[in-house]
């Protein structure tokens, strides 16, 4: 149990897909412009992972691993047309505003890498933990990366106005060049994060 | 050898497997994507011609006369047996890729409205055509597709003269007249062939000034 959430915790924090493997980064900072982009994109990726990762980890030992990452592809390709379809289907305004990104979650680096490392050689219980870990982990950096954009940018979080009338959005930040250095701050945040984490951790040992 | 058609077969099963998966889903979804995309059309359709009771496909009898602006369909809205006018659905290039608008004609040749469906430009610049909040005209409250309602397709459509831009998105403001345009033209051809004008009650009278006046004297409701 223990290394279960171990195994969880690492996607969250030291791992994180986002801000220290760095995988998966042009869809992060295509979408991240509003908080419901950010929270409808990091949750569909999660559920294409999570699914993703089960069924790669329960079939692990029958996929030759010559043909591997063509099969890997069937699977994450299928679940990510799931999500567009049901996604359609009951959030179109959401699927909307999420254009081409959604399709894209094919070829993101994040699923294809943890597939590929993680799910085809551990069991589908940790692989189950991993897919939540890293899925969370990429969610609540893109929650975070679009609310400081959504706010500084539009003067709005999820949509509802919350800076007074006055307020003059920074339009930079709503734009790429300010996605870019709202993530490099987020990427600072977590070295120094991880930095006393370790120190303390080494303190108490 | 053998292995390899091993490996083929294992493929082909993974690939079986998530064509099933896939068409289950599909047919589970389709109903209802079909269904959010029809309500769609027709909440926009009834907010262009809220006396439209019917909105008759005639989607197939319409052309574009611009060529890069594709119209996908059209409605003609009817209240009993009165046409009240045409939404012309069309899409064309704007600055992040295809738009689509659907543009209400009056029988008049003026335009009812214009409605954005579809539009991807940049958050913040051009994606303020869609906000309902952004008006190019801040003393009277009118947002950008808002401006062209009550406009006559005879008028020029030049974006900086008598069509007020998005502040910062020439592109996008001159890509969506273009559309508007092409879409309320193609809407009068329509209209013109049907021999649809308005009734001489209702007309805009001594206002109108277009290539139609001298049709708009016998009041026809029929139709084609």
């Amino acid at each position: 149990m223990k290394s279960l959430w171990k195994t969880f915790k690492q996607g969250i924090i030291y791992e994180n897909p986002l801000l220290m493997l760095m995988i998966g980064l042009c869809s992060a900072l295509a979408v991240t412009s509003s908080v419901a982009n950010g929270l409808g994109m990091g949750l569909a990726m999660t559920f294409v992972l999570l699914f993703s990762e089960i069924v790669i980890s329960v079939f692990r030992k029958v996929i030759p691993n010559s043909v591997r990452i063509p099969i890997f592809i069937i699977i994450i390709a299928a679940f990510t047309t799931m999500v567009d379809l049901v996604m359609k289907a009951y959030f179109p305004d959401l699927s909307k505003s999420m254009g081409v990104f959604i399709p894209l979650i094919v070829v993101n680096c994040i699923i294809m890498g943890r597939v590929e490392a993680f799910a085809s050689k551990q069991k589908p219980l940790t692989a189950i933990f991993d897919a939540l870990g890293m899925g969370l982990g990429y969610t609540w950096v893109m929650i975070a990366i679009s609310a400081v954009r959504e706010l500084l940018g539009n003067g709005s979080l999820a949509g509802i106005p919350v800076m007074p009338a006055s307020y003059q959005p920074i339009l930079f930040f709503i734009l790429p060049p300010g996605g870019f250095l709202v993530f490099g701050l987020f990427i600072s945040f977590n070295i120094w994060l991880k930095g006393r984490m370790e120190k303390s951790a080494k303190e108490r040992a | 050898m053998k292995g390899s058609i091993r490996l083929g077969i294992a493929l082909a099963l993974f690939a079986v497997g998530a064509c099933a998966s896939l068409a289950v889903v599909y047919s589970i979804t389709k109903p209802r994507i079909e269904a959010q995309d029809q309500i769609a059309l027709e909440a926009s359709l009834r907010d262009l011609f809220p006396e439209g009771e019917v909105f008759e496909d005639v989607s197939a009898s319409i052309t574009s006369a611009n060529a890069t602006v594709n119209i996908s369909s059209a409605f003609l809205a009817k209240r009993g047996e009165a046409s009240l006018g045409l939404a012309v659905k069309a899409a064309g290039p704007s600055y992040g890729g295809q738009a689509v608008l659907l543009v209400g004609v009056e029988l008049n040749r003026s335009i009812a409205g214009v409605r954005i469906l579809e539009l991807n430009d940049t958050a913040g610049l051009g994606a303020n055509a869609k906000n309902p909040g952004y008006y190019v005209d801040k003393t009277n409250k009118i947002t950008f597709p808002g401006q062209f309602a009550g406009k006559y397709v005879t008028d020029p459509f030049v974006v900086k003269s008598d069509v007020v831009a998005i502040t910062a998105s020439t592109i996008t403001s001159t890509a969506l007249t273009t559309i508007v345009k092409a879409a309320a033209d193609a809407g009068v051809l329509w209209l013109e062939n049907s021999a649809l004008a308005p009734s001489t009650d209702q007309g805009p009278g001594a206002s109108y000034s277009g290539s139609a006046a001298s049709e708009s004297a016998p009041a026809t409701t029929g139709g084609n």
